[in-house]
């Protein structure tokens, strides 16, 4: 009976020891609290509950104490590689290329300049974030949230500053949820009930020619131009010509259904799982946090601005609110600029009008990123 | 690995801003330039075209189309949907409309049911 208690007891003891409740800290039950927090703005709030809870669940997973998920190759560690070597980001902009129209950008061309000027926001963001104590590369990680565009925000981060991962992302996919939330006031505070009355022209018809013509043409310069992009911007647009080819269809259907679906649940487990305390639990989270907001409100703020430039150039054809669109959050920024017309003009339909600013701002956040690290990548 | 260019952020905006403003203009260019050539793109009619003579057959030539949208078929099929909601609506006249409301409406549709 004394042997069988001394072996139980050591074995116990053993067990013990390689449990994760013998390492865990207070921080590790924080960041839980923190993962359980997601789920449930995700689940209840649904708050882009398709990225947040696999980033809430990754985040829950990396707190767990002695996994070895970082030691020993694994399947985390595989999904870990996918965004540690820019695999995941590159395949969810193939799909978006897939799921998005860039007829009413080729439709009215003018309106790209929206995309540029909203891209102003990651630059106040960005000099913010300096002022804060950030060194140059990690303000320009985190002005890039302001692009409102979540793979190219983590395709930047990793170059630059890859300590920063999990507080970028979830910063990032988080506001991206609350545009119909922020933007709002911000259009209400910067047009007037007759800025928002104005109709705008129905867009012309784009042909099949300039459909496929455009991806191709603007891949061969925006990739030569930025070959740090090329990835992002060749993949979006090999999308986008598996949409429009129309002879590719089950390759269009796969790249904006099964694959970014598997890439998205890979990515943003593999964000979560970047969530440790050791790396989350600083100041320097809630200052990306704040930060984040600003480049966001800035974002909208420029658009708008040059919206209403825009409206004077043209003689009051353009309608200002598209501008807010500019920031990238395709199609939901977008949505949100028809939203507030409608509250204003029921029968005023400007949707497609600012999808065009909307998907040149997934252009301009690429090119943005793309510059930065062509000047800051140290 | 090398240094940055410069941390003053003031300047890396203007630079950036400069690009990204830059290659979004190339683009636009681009984008007339390819509708420019678009050899597919349907023609312009010609603004005299009514007032020439061979118009005056133009008509005539659309004729053999008529069947294929019979505006009968159409006012028949659009008083059926408006019986079977029942009630007491009352049909006083079936016109094509001019605001592109209905499709602009189907469209923020379509839009708002698209997940990325």
């Amino acid at each position: 009976m004394g042997e069988f208690g001394t072996a139980f007891s050591v074995s116990l003891q053993s067990v013990w020891n390689d449990s994760g409740f013998s390492s865990l800290t207070v921080d590790n039950v924080i960041m839980m609290i923190v993962g359980c927090l997601l789920l449930y703005m995700a689940f209840v709030k649904e708050y882009e509950p398709l990225l947040l809870s696999p980033i809430a669940f990754g985040c829950i997973l990396a707190n767990f104490p002695k996994t070895g998920f970082n030691d020993e190759m694994n399947v985390m560690m595989a999904i870990g590689f996918g965004i540690k070597y820019e695999i995941f980001p590159p395949i969810i902009f193939m799909g978006v290329g897939a799921m998005t129209d860039f007829g009413p950008m080729i439709a009215d061309p003018d309106t790209m300049l929206l995309g540029a000027a909203a891209q102003f926001g990651v630059f106040i963001a960005l000099a913010g974030a300096m002022l804060l104590g950030f060194n140059v590369q990690e303000a320009a990680c985190i002005g890039i949230i302001g692009g409102a565009d979540g793979p190219t925000s983590i395709y930047l981060t990793v170059k630059m500053a890859p300590h920063l991962l999990g507080a970028i992302a979830v910063a990032a996919y988080s506001y991206m949820s609350l545009v119909p939330l922020i933007q709002p006031p911000v259009m209400m505070l910067m047009t007037t009930k007759e800025d928002r009355a104005i109709k705008m022209p129905q867009l012309r018809p784009v042909t099949k020619f300039e459909r496929i013509v455009f991806p191709v043409v603007s891949t061969i310069v925006i990739s030569l131009l930025l070959p740090p992009v090329a990835s992002l911007i060749g993949m979006l647009m090999l999308g986008n010509l598996f949409r429009e080819s129309g002879v590719t269809d089950r390759l269009s259907d796969t790249a904006q259904n099964a694959l970014i679906n598997i890439v998205t649940i890979f990515l943003a487990t593999g964000t979560g799982l970047t969530m440790d305390a050791e790396s989350f639990l600083k100041a320097e989270t809630i200052k990306i946090i704040c930060l984040g907001l600003v480049a966001f409100i800035g974002g909208t703020a420029a658009g708008l601005l040059f919206g209403q430039i825009m409206k004077v150039a043209t003689g009051g054809r353009v309608n200002p609110l598209i501008g807010s669109a500019g920031v990238s959050a395709v199609p939901m920024a977008a949505r949100v600029s028809q939203m507030v017309v409608q509250k204003s003009c029921p029968g005023n339909f400007l949707l497609m009008n600012a999808m065009g600013p909307n998907v040149a701002g997934v252009i301009g956040t690429a090119v943005a990123a793309g510059t930065a690290l062509a000047m800051l990548q140290g | 690995m090398h240094q940055p260019a410069t941390t003053n952020p003031l300047i890396i905006m203007c630079i950036n801003m400069t690009i990204v403003f830059a290659v979004l203009i190339g683009l636009s260019f681009m984008i007339k330039f390819i509708h420019m050539i678009d050899p597919t793109k349907p023609k312009e009619k010609p603004a005299e075209a009514p007032k020439a003579a061979p118009a005056a057959a133009a008509p005539a030539a659309a004729a053999p189309a008529a069947p294929a949208v019979d505006p009968n078929l159409n006012i028949a099929v659009i008083a059926a949907a408006v019986a079977a909601y029942g009630g007491d609506a009352k049909i006083v006249a079936i016109r094509p409309i001019e605001s592109a409301g209905w499709k602009s409406v189907g469209r923020v549709n379509g839009v708002q049911n698209t997940v990325f």
